[in-house]
């Protein structure tokens, strides 16, 4: 009889210990669920946990980011982020294209060399004013790397004078979702300005003559609005920038360095014709 | 961090590059050259800048790393060991530059790194901006890494993590 006691007994504790250990099991994958925002029940809600009250009262908790599957959703894309584009040439060398220096506007081509589509594109890199690019505008070629494109192909592919970068990780830093695809960057402002499929140099050259011509006139605005505004169709310029472009306008109006205009003493050596009572005097 | 034959530069913000050998010919060994920017560099570019240093503004800042033949190796010309990491702003004179432009000034100096006979040569978009200049040039060759002359010859081309 005892000895029936004791089986029992160890069957009931060996019982306890396995179903603590599985309470404990799905604490943790709840826990887990919540984490991601797809547990069950309110996910704004903390998991219940210890508590010196009766434990009903949700405890609000800090959530990442929702757990995301499958391509990035538009709303989801860093678009406006700029990433430099380094990798290697077709022909073996290193390249580190910056996307914030001050050389205005980089279209980034992201094309591959098997793709129908792409060819075209390609032959018309040979001259991007001839399909309507806008002077000034710096057009890098961008393809996957090495690891994914055969180099001699692209070399076979890119015309002279084109600058082609192989990088994987310009592909994933602008979420290429497929090519061609067209990034448009705005060194001065270090931002993307535009992005999108096309499937010819033309279309993006006429978004592209759009974008600059929208950029330039609000950097027209900034001039206009006094010497201290930006110029070259930045808007943000500041520090030894703003100085630099003070400097140029005042010379361009014919003011230099030690000018009588520059160290007023009265109203009317600022504005012409006007006169203050003690000037009247 | 930008690496190919045998030289490595991790590059600070608004710099961008590249290290290249030119291509064959005829009987000619091109070496290694290395062109880094703070403005954007067009497709083809001199190896002293030559289409480059003309679209400099006066905050850019150009330089070349041009590596020689190994015959140069113990000459007079190249007698200094090391590559210059920090230089000051008296270092920089406009009669230094290849091609006189406007306000630039430049500074070249000839030197052995790693058993690698080479020239560096800097060129600032406006002398009087040289003491802001300067310290961000100091701050690139102060990344710039280059292998000794028996491993970069057989180094393959590739970018580093």
């Amino acid at each position: 009889m005892l000895a029936l006691v004791v089986v029992l007994l160890c069957c009931v504790v060996l019982l306890a210990v396995l179903v603590a250990g599985l309470l404990r099991s799905h604490a943790d994958i709840l826990r887990a669920l919540h984490d991601l925002g797809v547990g069950v029940g309110d996910p704004r809600a903390a998991p219940a946990g210890p508590s010196t009250t009766s434990g009903t009262t949700p405890v609000p908790v800090t959530m990442g980011p929702p757990l995301t599957m499958g391509p990035p959703l538009a709303g989801e894309r860093h678009s406006s982020e700029v990433y430099d584009v380094a990798g290697v040439t077709p022909t073996g060398d290193a390249v580190s294209v910056s996307m914030r220096n001050r050389g205005g506007i980089t279209l980034l081509a992201f094309l591959s060399s098997g793709c129908a589509t792409c060819a075209g594109i390609w032959a018309a890199l040979a001259d991007p004013a001839a399909a309507g690019l806008p002077a000034g505008v710096r057009v890098v070629a961008v393809t996957k790397g090495p690891q994914f494109e055969i180099s001699a192909d692209v070399r076979a592919k890119a015309p002279d004078g084109v600058l082609v970068v192989m990088s994987n990780q310009a592909w994933s830093d602008y979420e290429v979702p497929a090519s061609p695809f067209f990034a448009l960057v705005d060194g001065a402002q270090g931002r993307r300005v535009g992005e999108g499929v096309a499937p010819s140099l033309e279309r993006v050259a006429d978004l592209v003559r759009r974008s600059t011509a929208d950029a330039g006139a609000a950097g027209e605005r900034t001039r206009q609005a006094g010497p201290s505004g930006a110029a070259g169709g930045s808007v943000r310029l500041d520090g030894p920038g703003r100085e630099a472009d003070n400097d140029r306008m005042l010379r361009r109006a014919g003011v230099h360095p030690g000018d009588a205009s520059l160290y007023p003493r009265r109203l009317g050596d600022v504005f012409a014709g006007a006169a203050t009572p003690a000037d009247r005097r | 961090m930008l690496q190919a034959h045998g030289i490595a530069a991790r590059l600070p913000g608004g710099f961008e590059g590249r290290i290249f050998r030119r291509p064959v010919l005829g009987d000619e060994v091109p070496r290694p050259v290395a062109h880094f920017a703070t403005f954007a560099l067009p497709a083809d570019v001199g190896d002293f800048g030559g289409g480059a240093v003309t679209l400099m503004g006066p905050d850019d800042i150009f330089a070349v790393l041009f590596e020689y033949g190994p015959e140069s190796v113990g000459t007079a010309l190249f007698a200094r060991q090391g590559m210059p990491r920090r230089l000051g702003p008296d270092d920089f004179r406009p009669a230094v530059l290849r091609r006189g432009l406007g306000a630039q000034s430049g500074t070249q100096w000839f030197f052995v790194e790693q058993g690698r006979p080479f020239t560096l040569y800097a060129v600032l978009g406006h002398h009087g901006r040289r003491f802001a200049s300067v310290p961000r040039l100091n701050a690139l060759l102060g990344h710039i890494v280059v292998d000794p002359a028996d491993t970069a010859a057989v180094q393959a081309t590739g970018l580093a993590p």
